[in-house]
């Protein structure tokens, strides 16, 4: 029940926004729907954090499990259970979605009612894709989420909002509907072997399918999760959706949204077609190293603050992507916890990012400068946030970065080496940006009397900085939850990896160990 | 008395409209009737009738069969009759049409589409046909008035009776084939066929009544008449054909088709294939560049029943089951949106340009959502009707190993989205003038909600309605 009290309780509290803010569009209800959505956000981070109270970290399976009937001549369950990859992920998602309902406190004055709503809905969704252990019912959050996501650009956006929310919609549903296909051919896979179809991901992860057949649908698994995440050459459409998107928006999609697709690869692509994903893994992994450096040097180029956030969340995919495809201990650990890192920083860097542009209605690196002296506080946690982006030791970007780096070291060290040089691209554009904005003489005379931090903008910042730098002492607390599941997955990977090696008795491997030695 | 058993609900259907022919003939001028009234009494005596014949299946003169699959889509028929008369209400007296013609005329057609979907003997299915094809005409060129009406009625009518000609010479092929034009004895004379294979005879008739099929459901390369009709016809009439001729020619088709004409499955299964995956290609791609509604869902029907064809296509009751539950999911999405086409429309501005939605949400918040409900829903997203019928129609696709025309199907699908999103971008994202906007009534709110129901309700517990279109088809073949 806790698992979908968790999913379906902001929808609940995005049903409440709309019918409390009334019909129309009414300023004077305004306050009363971002304290409602507020509180439901809250709640549900709550409700995440409890699940992570009662959840057995030393366990690899499945928990708070809730399987019922769907359509059962069909195979569809409504089957939910979080393991310790999801679950951090659900509290990373429960975690940033007040942080962004405050971040467009004040911003966002059109249609509150309405906004509230997609935002909760979206929280639903994306919620409800982390636990979905039923392929159906996961592609049903998957392409729902799109909606909101779409309406949030779409309406609350910048200028050419309507051009970025078209191009994410269209863009990521060409991806995820072939997934679609693959799915399907899946549970006719499975109903040919074993009589019956199901959407079932554990039984479905039983399955033996054919090279071909896996081939193919490695594929379309990969491209709807590629787009997503998004893996170089398919990022094209997430410049525009962050730039256009507002604080909120961009916070989520940042956030959680991108995580999805690397969560997908490793929850669904990489375990249910383990030969192709060892076929694939080098080349998925020459697209990431490719997004890495890539996004790093377009990134330096950038005069807009977002669109430099937004290329620099495509070099860091980059790596977790990496450290996936290295399917070893370290390398899917550091993933995973690059994951929650990214979701923390770049979504902290977007936060500040919207602060400034609340400020001065401009997102220009040029219009800036001199911050250090106007708003201290600000710029002191944008320091803090800028430096756990680009993963100094003690922040928590340090831990994951390290932990990828090195799992791609011992996978294979060319990939570790291209990746460092875009870990070094970044401090290099990350305090460029932040040295143009902050420090020297205050040139430009709009920039004087600037308001610091607000208490609702202390609200925002202190979690975040929190964390950050939480994560990066005590990284610990997050990686040991998921070290059992990420071991299964691991194994169930690898170890299907079709026999390439003589069978080796404990005898004879006691004697090369001796043999070794010597 | 039981040999009538099968053909009470198209008898009550066709009494409603008797009685509202009448009703029309003793209103005073100006007097206002509720006819519309008596539409309702009849689909929903219809809609009973169908229920207490579930299971019984009872067949009059041989010719007409009420199984559980004419069943099914006379329930389909009766939701999209009330719907129409619900919305109709307001728009008939709105726009001027002449009601008693108008009802009559509506549940004539729907008589003539239970017909035809519950016919077993080719005869039938062409006089059904007629019927339901000669009121449609007369629905397109209602307002008489209107020169895109007339010109529409005129085009829908001169190439509907040549696909009816089309039609009529495939069933003469047939019966000399097989002697008769009863679908069980056809099908017994192709399956008697030994090894030389169908004689040519056979083929030609077949392809014949594709060419006829096709025309109705508007499939490519015989959809040119569907954007003029639609878009000349009254927006109302437009809703009621677009998704009640759909419904009531698959029904048709795929008895046809896929249980006496299997024998020939070998010949017309690729070339129907073709037809499909144009059909969907082509409805979507020109959709796109469309900027009037009715044009634009025109083209949407035309990619739909592209959609449908996959189940034909995949002939396997996966796919059976699918087009049933498709037609419904269609039915109700479709009549939803251009219902609230039709209600925003007033006779100087029939509301149907694109721009006409531009800030919609500003003066009706309730339609723009609801209209943005419709069109998720036309578009495939979950959780709504659309997203299950497409899901069920292209796993039927991909469990006969139809691959590439499942991936063309979801293709085009996000090519649609494209489309119906440039209205939600109107709607949502543009500012619009202070235009009047007319009232909405309380009936087509009642219409509206019906329609919305339906939607989230086969989107998110699809579960029974999937297991009657199962059964329905278990039946018959």
């Amino acid at each position: 029940m806790l698992l979908s009290l968790i999913i379906f309780l902001p929808l609940a509290g995005a049903l409440l926004c709309l019918g409390a803010g009334g019909r129309g569009d009414r300023p004077e209800r305004a306050a009363l729907v971002r304290n409602l959505a507020l509180l439901t956000a809250l709640a549900t981070f709550a409700a995440t954090l409890y699940l992570w109270w009662q959840f057995d970290s030393t366990s690899a399976a499945f928990q708070f499990e809730e399987k019922h009937a769907w359509m059962p001549d069909f195979g569809i369950q409504y089957y939910l259970g979080v393991d310790g990859i999801s679950l951090l992920l659900i509290v990373l998602t429960g975690f940033l979605t007040p942080i962004a309902l405050l971040s467009s406190w004040e911003s966002v004055e059109k249609n509150v009612k309405a906004f509230s709503f997609f935002i909760l809905a979206l929280e639903s969704a994306m919620l409800g894709v982390f636990v979905s252990l039923d392929l159906f019912l996961f592609y049903v959050f998957w392409d729902a989420m799109l909606i909101p996501m779409y309406f949030l650009i779409g309406i609350w956006g910048y200028e050419r909002r309507i051009y970025a929310a078209v191009k994410f919609i269209l863009y990521t549903m060409a991806g995820s509907v072939l997934m679609l296909i693959a799915i399907i051919a899946l549970a006719v896979a499975h109903s040919s072997t074993n009589g019956s179809p199901s959407f079932n991901l554990l039984d479905l992860y039983g399955l033996n399918l054919s090279h071909t057949f896996q081939w193919w649908a490695f594929l379309a698994f990969a491209v709807a999760f590629a787009i997503k995440v998004p893996l170089f050459p398919f990022h094209t459409w997430l410049p525009d959706a962050h730039v256009e998107a507002p604080t909120a928006g961009s916070i989520i999609l940042a956030g959680v949204l991108l995580k999805m697709g690397t969560y997908g690869l490793l929850r669904f692509a990489f375990p249910l077609f383990p030969d192709a994903a060892l076929y694939f893994a080098p080349w998925l992994a020459t697209l990431a190293v490719i997004g890495i450096i890539y996004g790093a040097l377009v990134a330096m180029v950038q005069p807009d603050m977002k669109k430099l956030v937004a290329y620099s969340s495509v070099s860091h995919l980059g790596v977790v992507v990496l450290g996936l495809c290295a399917l070893n201990m370290q390398g899917v650990q550091g993933s995973v916890m690059q994951m929650l890192n990214h979701g923390v920083s770049t979504g902290g860097l977007f936060m500040i990012v919207g602060m400034l542009s609340d400020r001065r209605h401009t997102r220009l690196i040029s219009e800036y400068g001199g911050l250090k002296a106007v708003t201290p506080k600000l710029v002191a946690a944008f320091l803090i946030i800028t430096l756990a982006s680009i993963a100094l030791p003690f922040t928590n970007g340090f831990v994951g970065e390290f932990l990828i780096l090195l799992g791609a070291f011992r996978w294979n060290p060319k990939f570790a080496a291209f990746a460092a040089t875009g870990v070094i691209l970044s401090a290099v554009y990350m305090l460029w940006m932040f040295q143009r904005v902050n420090y020297g003489p205050v040139r430009n005379p709009h920039n004087r009397g600037l308001m610091d931090l607000s208490p609702r903008e202390w609200a925002m910042v202190v979690p975040i900085v929190a964390m950050s730098i939480f994560m990066g002492v005590l990284p610990n607390v997050f990686l040991q939850p998921m070290e059992a599941s990420v071991d299964r997955i691991i194994d169930r990977i690898v170890d299907r990896r079709p026999v390439q090696v003589q069978v080796v008795t404990p005898a004879e491997r006691a004697a090369a160990a001796v043999g070794g030695s010597q | 008395m039981t040999e009538y058993a099968a053909i009470i609900p198209l008898l009550i259907v066709a009494l409603a409209g008797a009685s509202a022919m009448l009703a029309e003939a003793f209103r005073q001028p100006g007097e206002r009737m509720p006819i519309a009234g008596l539409g309702l009494i009849g689909l929903v005596g219809a809609a009973i009738a169908s229920v207490f014949l579930w299971d019984t299946d009872r067949s009059s003169f041989g010719v007409i069969r009420a199984d559980n699959f004419s069943l099914f889509i006379n329930l389909t028929l009766c939701v999209i009759g009330v719907l129409t008369m619900l919305f109709s209400n307001e728009v008939v007296e709105r726009e001027h049409l002449p009601p008693g013609e108008y009802y009559a005329l509506t549940l004539f057609a729907i008589c003539g589409m239970m017909m035809m979907a519950a016919a077993t003997d080719l005869l039938v299915v062409f006089v059904a046909l007629e019927i339901l094809s000669l009121a449609v005409y007369v629905l397109t060129g209602v307002r008489r008035a209107s020169v895109t009406g007339a010109e529409a009625a005129f085009k829908y009518f001169l190439l509907g009776s040549f696909s009816s000609a089309f039609f009529l010479y495939g069933v003469a092929f047939l019966f000399a084939v097989a002697g008769s034009t009863r679908l069980e004895q056809i099908s017994v004379a192709l399956s008697a066929q030994g090894a030389a294979g169908p004689p040519t005879l056979a083929i030609l008739g077949v392809g014949l009544l594709a060419v006829g099929f096709a025309f109705k459901v508007s499939a490519v390369p015989f959809h040119m008449w569907t954007p003029d009709a639609y878009e000349g016809a009254p927006t109302i009439v437009t809703a009621f054909m677009s998704t009640g001729v759909k419904a009531a020619a698959f029904g048709a088709f795929v008895r046809v088709f896929l249980s006496p004409l299997e024998p020939l499955q070998a010949q017309w299964v690729p070339v129907l294939a073709v037809i499909a995956a144009l059909t969907m290609i082509v409805g979507t791609v020109i959709g796109v560049v469309q900027t009037n509604i009715k044009r634009m869902l025109a083209y949407s029907s035309i990619a739909h029943a592209g959609y449908l064809l996959l189940g034909i296509v995949a002939a396997n009751s996966a796919g059976k089951a699918a087009i049933l539950f498709y037609l419904l999911s269609y039915a109700v999405s479709n009549l939803g949106a251009l219902g609230i086409v039709a209600l925003l429309g007033t006779p100087e501005n029939e509301h149907d340009e694109l721009r006409d939605f531009a800030g919609l949400k500003d003066s009706r918040p309730g339609l723009a959502a609801l209209m943005t409900v419709f069109l998720l829903s036309l578009g495939g997203f979950p959780p709504l009707a659309g997203f299950i019928g497409k899901w069920y129609i292209f796993s039927a696709a991909v469990q006969e190993g139809h691959y590439w025309l499942a991936i063309i199907g979801v293709l085009t699908s996000v090519v649609s989205v494209f489309f119906y999103l440039r209205i939600v971008v109107m709607m949502w994202m543009t500012e619009g003038p202070e235009v009047h906007r007319p009232r909405v009534p309380a009936t087509a709110i009642a219409g509206l909600a019906l329609a919305t129901i339906a939607v989230f309700y086969m989107g998110v517990l699809p579960t029974r309605l999937l297991q009657l279109a199962l059964e329905s088809i278990s039946t018959i073949f």
